[in-house]
């Protein structure tokens, strides 16, 4: 899987693991903007009130 | 077959590494987060306040008592508290409404009990874990501990008379006008506090009630429990 990506990004090892070290920002960015507050609802640390409002 | 193995191990090492991720996420950045939400709201009411516009609309001549205040506007910040026991840095805003975006923002106040000093029970709810952990410290009450409250207007101390008490969370007397387990039996100018039990779970909810002690106007100067 990494390996086919790695063989897939353009130029030379130093533009290479540049491009990917921006890939992996970007998804750590777009986790812990939309995904994670998406899921940390599901988990139970939201349930503080008695009458689950 | 080679390939199936190393697709297989690359998966679980990106599931490993998002699991820790999500972990920072809950345990960490939420936190992050919240403190720059709790402490805008916090500078924002305190601005508000300092403009005179303050939530009230009650001239200086009012009565005291003042008949029917305007409603709380839902998830706005109205009064910051402050729990000497958690520590004398320690204040939150205080917001109307419970909802999980409310929550993210400071404690909550269930929008059906009564005003702040009002009488009837003034109820609010909190994080105990994530979120700044803003009730983190809470098995840590006991009677007799003051519970803070300012609206812009008036200091309001409370007194804690019976906690923290360990309930299931369909147990919604307790934030009834007159709590339910409480050991009160007369209408009265009551606080509730909430939030779960265990500190990490869900199963149960922990309370503790308090009545109105005192109250202040502001230009009185902090009241006797938050000076040091």
């Amino acid at each position: 899987m990494y390996g086919w990506i790695w063989r897939h990004l353009p130029g030379n090892a130093w533009v290479r693991a540049l491009i990917a070290l921006v890939l992996v920002l970007a998804l750590v960015y777009v986790l812990f903007q939309y995904v994670f507050p998406w899921a940390e609802p599901l988990l139970p640390f939201n349930d503080v009130t008695v009458d689950n409002q | 077959m080679r390939a199936i193995v190393r697709t297989v191990s690359e998966l679980c090492i990106t599931v490993g590494a998002l699991i820790v991720l999500f972990v920072a996420y809950v345990l960490f950045w939420t936190g992050v987060k919240a403190d720059g939400l709790m402490s805008d709201q916090i500078d924002r009411l305190q601005q508000q306040w300092s403009q005179g516009g303050v939530h009230e609309p009650a001239g200086p001549g009012a009565a005291a008592g003042p008949a029917a205040p305007a409603p709380y506007r839902s998830g706005k910040a109205f009064a910051i508290m402050y729990i000497p026991r958690f520590g004398f840095t320690w204040n939150k805003p205080v917001l109307e409404g419970t909802g999980t975006d409310v929550l993210k923002k400071g404690l909550g106040h269930y929008a059906r009990t009564a005003q702040l000093g009002g009488r009837g029970n003034f109820s609010v709810a909190g994080h105990r874990r994530t979120y700044g952990d803003p009730f983190k410290d809470f098995p840590e009450l006991r009677p007799g501990d003051a519970v803070v409250l300012t609206d812009g207007t008036t200091w309001f101390t409370y007194r804690i008379d019976k906690g923290p008490y360990r309930t299931v969370p369909t147990d919604v007397e307790v934030i009834d006008p007159v709590p339910r387990m409480s050991g009160y039996t007369r209408p009265g100018r009551y606080l509730t506090l909430t939030t779960c039990e265990p500190e990490w779970g869900h199963s149960h909810r922990l309370i503790v009630w308090a009545h109105l002690d005192s109250t202040e106007p502001v230009e009185a100067g902090k009241p006797e429990a938050l000076r040091r």
